[in-house]
């Protein structure tokens, strides 16, 4: 894939466009589609771009802004991806620590600040998202370690008048005639050295950390309670705020009176802000309390407000979806051979419509920022997926020069995407520069269901040509729903607009311009996972776009949360139409997907496909590609009653070198029963534009004693780590709902799966 | 003011009473382990052992507590000195984002003060009103067994910080 070229210049030229094409630039971006990822962004990761390192201290040999070994020897790496439960925190310090050839338990972990050295070099910005990032840092930080390791061992070399070779390392000391001294002692003469840029990689055979088993470095933390998460940071004189926000998103204030809710126990100021009002009180629950006692008129967004998913309507709820998915105005975003045209060529054609609703993320912690302005600086605590774009989106809001605005990154109580948002910081910040108060903004669970950047609902409708060997010749796939890059380009768009646009926002933006000015209109995360996995000459994929207008967001496999279900049900359907087994027929056509072929016959193998169950259990299979890993899963259920009981799911990924066993397979489980509290009961719906569900009573979520037992088989692999934080969500609602296929002959094609 | 015991040593708050204990002792005592998850009761990540039994504190008014005996996180064990639980839940790995993990600690502890032997349906029961989004449940379940294990073996402590002495400030093993 080759990196566009994209001048500055043309940033400008977004810009002054928006603001020539319409008054509302909002607006323009929301009705434009934009190209999704894919798109290498080069990163220079031994250079800063602004001089001075963001963590850089004169006692210390310190090769960029991640790695630091001080001359007190201690070794700090600034980890660059935010650590939200994925173990990012052991995985990327495992691989500096095999490198660098140290236990990854003696390295002082730190987490990054904002700033652009931490970028994610996939996406040019600082982000943690799409399952890059031990793919996207493997490379660089083996070579930033290994470099690291040289160039102590030449120190110590110059310094001790030895021959380089002579001179080896072992767990952090540079071994010199049998004695071991620690790396520290050779910091400020390696500093003095000319960095290193080819030091050699070492060989699989040689790995002592990477691949292994090993406990997690937070495990301590996070057993004890004393794992700081952004809600849990306080100090003298720091008060909390809640907000109420409109019934319906977008809706903004007409009036309201603070006289009742001021007079309340601890309450400091009522303020209002771009998006609602706000109490401040001393304490959480006397914020929360107060906010009861404010009386609010709403003016209400018009397109939303009408929106109810019960409707019946063929242009309101579901039948939105219905009307564009018929309609011939779609945009087509892949095409291969001859496309849709190839339906005509074939023996027989296989036709299938799926549903998936809008979703929340409901993160155990729920959104929270705490903000601090002292004169023309300004200081936040958050735990986010977007270090920098909080930065902007604090400075933008508390109107501070992002410059002398500090970013202190929190562990996240969950992340699932919903954390790559920053409308909570954007709150924060301006309820802090409204009242004049250090705050502490705390959601409570009901503005976190109620106010949440939604997974899109979609609609997607299926239509397979067969030869007459019964094989797929043609694949097409035309889906309908909203997009999800014109919101996230909305929630952030203020914050870029300023003319003093930072080198990491220009960077994305350019990324994204280049999708603006070559029409490229569908945004990728509308359609991933629809058409790529399996043989057919002819492919087509296309969209249209249905919008009521709930805002959307990243939620956890983004696309192919949805498209696993849609493309593997359908797979189901045509393997029975052809009275073949549902894995030999995956496997004939999967020639030129080895390693997800693979996967399925593990799975096979390790589940007893076609091996007698006990009475009444039945398997479903399913197997999808996603973030460039491979996974298939199988799940055994019995339907009593109308009653269904997951009682297995084996699960096989390929994702390259697993880093740390241990991990990979908790993100397996973790992505399977994320996906299954969707799969089983995740739904998000609208009356007249508000949300209907609050908690978890009526949005569940899998608990332990729902939970089936899950089996994880990881492949051996030689080849370089893939994604493992979100692959093991997409394929799980489709095994389930191939299973209940099996056992009751009901072919469920609507998320939730409802058995009656 | 309301007094109660936490964590082996008597507090005096003055806050309202129908103050949730979860605030109180979070805000007013700035004990930070228990969470708050979702204000209703349902998800158990503000979970503390009141008397013993695993309680939802985010609905507990303060005035509830009044004379009894409160153990968060922070007094089943430390980073210095961890309960077998928690030594379990390191070796195993079990938290992901670990924002529900001191909840879901305070229920196992109370499981095991029961019951040292538990099978996989009491240890399910014990633990289904603990909600994690991240889905550590598997990684729970072993941890629980083997720290059961342990406890039977007459090495294990469900609480090392249980006699906590505020005269000498220091924690002692039980």
């Amino acid at each position: 894939m080759t990196t566009p070229t994209i001048e500055q210049n043309q940033i400008k030229n977004l810009d002054t466009n928006t603001n020539n094409v319409s008054p509302s630039r909002r607006n323009f971006l929301k009705n434009l589609s934009l190209a999704g990822g894919g798109l290498m962004v080069g990163l220079p990761l031994n250079a800063c771009a602004s001089g001075q390192l963001p963590s850089s201290t004169d006692d210390a040999l310190q090769p960029n802004a991640l790695l630091q070994i001080t001359s007190d020897n201690k070794i700090n790496f600034y980890v660059p991806r935010s650590e939200m439960g994925q173990g990012i925190y052991t995985g990327l310090t495992t691989i500096v620590a095999e490198e660098l050839d140290i236990n990854p338990k003696a390295i002082n972990i730190i987490h990054a600040s904002a700033h652009e050295d931490y970028n994610n070099p996939e996406y040019g910005m600082q982000i943690t998202g799409g399952s890059t990032s031990v793919r996207t840092h493997f490379l660089p930080l083996r070579h930033l370690a290994a470099n690291t390791r040289l160039v102590l061992r030449q120190a110590a070399s110059q310094q001790l008048n030895l021959d380089l070779a002579s001179i080896t390392t072992d767990n952090g000391k540079v071994i010199v005639n049998g004695k071991a001294l620690p790396y520290g002692d050779f910091a400020n003469f390696a500093n003095t050295l000319d960095f290193p840029e080819n030091a050699a990689l070492k060989d699989k055979s040689q790995f002592k950390y990477m691949g292994k088993m090993a406990p997690r470095l937070d495990g301590m933390d996070k057993s004890t309670g004393t794992a700081e998460f952004g809600i849990d940071v306080d100090f003298e004189g720091l008060y909390r705020t809640a907000l109420k926000r409109s019934p319906v998103f977008g809706g903004t204030v007409k009036s309201f009176d603070s006289k009742q809710a001021e007079s309340m126990p601890g309450v400091k100021a009522v303020v209002k802000i771009h998006n609602g009002v706000a109490v401040v009180a001393e304490h959480y629950y006397q914020a929360k309390n107060a906010l009861t006692a404010l009386k609010v008129e709403w003016d209400l967004p018009e397109t939303l407000s009408k929106f109810s998913s019960d409707s019946t309507d063929s242009d309101n709820g579901k039948g939105m979806f219905v009307t564009a998915l018929n309609s011939d105005d779609s945009t087509n975003s892949f095409e291969q051979g001859n496309g849709l045209d190839g339906l005509e060529s074939s023996d027989s054609v296989i036709t299938g419509e799926y549903w998936a609703p809008y979703l929340a993320h409901s993160t155990m912690e729920p959104m929270n920022c705490t903000a601090k302005i002292d004169g023309d600086k300004m200081e936040i605590w958050v735990g986010t997926q977007a270090p920098n774009i909080s930065k902007l989106t604090a400075a933008f809001h508390a109107d501070i020069d992002p410059d002398n605005v500090t970013v202190n990154s929190k562990y996240l109580g969950g992340g699932f995407g919903r954390r790559s948002g920053t409308d909570f910081v954007a709150e924060a910040a301006a309820i802090a520069k409204v009242s004049g108060l250090p705050v502490q903004l705390v959601w409570s669970r009901e503005d976190d269901i109620q106010n949440d950047l939604y997974r899109p609902a979609s609609l997607a409708r299926f239509q397979v040509g067969l030869n007459q060997q019964g094989l797929i010749d043609t694949w097409t796939v035309k889906r309908s729903g909203p997009q999800i890059m014109p919101y996230t380009l909305d929630t952030m768009i203020d914050a870029m607009l300023p003319s003093f646009l930072p080198n990491a926002m220009v960077d994305w933006l350019s990324k994204r311009g280049y999708g603006i000015f070559n029409s490229l209109t569908v945004d990728h995360t509308s359609v991933e996972g629809l058409y790529e996995d399996y043989d057919a000459v002819n492919k087509s994929s296309d969209h249209v776009t249905a919008d009521p207008g709930v805002p959307l967001g990243y939620w956890r496999a983004v696309g192919h949360s949805f498209s696993g279900f849609f493309k593997e049900s359908m797979m189901d359907e045509i393997a029975i139409s052809q009275k073949q087994d549902a894995v030999e027929y995956r496997l004939k056509n999967l020639t030129k997907n080895p390693k997800l072929a693979n996967t399925l016959k593990v799975a096979a193998e390790k589940a007893g496909w076609k091996k007698p169950l006990p009475k009444g259990h039945f398997h479903g299979v399913a197997a999808h590609s996603s973030f460039n890993s491979h996974v298939t899963q199988i799940a055994e259920v019995s339907v009593t009653n109308n009653q269904l009981k997951i009682h297995k799911i084996v699960c096989v990924v390929d994702c390259g070198l697993a880093i740390n066993p241990g991990i990979v397979q908790a993100q397996m489980e973790s992505g399977i029963i994320y996906g299954l509290s969707a799969a089983l009961s995740g739904e998000i719906t609208f009356k007249d534009g508000v949300v209907q569900q609050s908690n978890f009573h009526d949005y569940p979520a899998l608990r332990m004693n729902e939970t089936p037992e899950i089996e994880v088989i990881i492949v051996d692999s030689d080849d370089a780590p893939t994604g493992v934080g979100e692959p093991g969500l997409p394929p799980v609602a489709a095994a389930v709902a191939n299973a209940i296929y099996a056992a009751t002959g009901k072919r469920l094609r609507s998320l939730p799966l409802k058995l009656s | 003011m309301i007094s109660f015991e936490l964590n082996g040593k008597t507090v005096q708050v003055d806050a309202a009473p129908d103050t949730p204990l979860l605030w109180t002792v979070r805000d007013h005592l700035n004990l930070k382990g228990s969470k708050f998850g979702c204000g209703m009761g349902l998800c158990g990540s503000c979970s503390m052992l009141v008397d013993g039994e695993s309680t939802r504190t985010c609905i507990l008014p303060l005035s509830a507590v009044q004379g009894r005996n409160v153990t968060t996180i922070e007094g089943i064990g430390n980073p210095q000195m961890l309960s077998t639980l928690q030594q379990a839940w390191v070796d195993t790995s079990v938290a992901q984002c670990g924002y529900c993990q001191s909840g879901q600690l305070v229920s196992a502890t109370a499981l095991l003060a029961k019951n040292n032997n538990p099978t996989d349906e009491q240890i399910e029961q014990a633990m289904s009103g603990n909600i994690c989004r991240c889905g550590t449940y598997p990684d729970i379940k072993k941890a629980i067994k083997s720290a059961a294990k342990e406890l039977r073996s007459g090495n294990g402590r469900l609480q090392t910080v249980e006699y906590f002495n505020p005269k000498t400030a220091t924690a002692q093993e039980v």
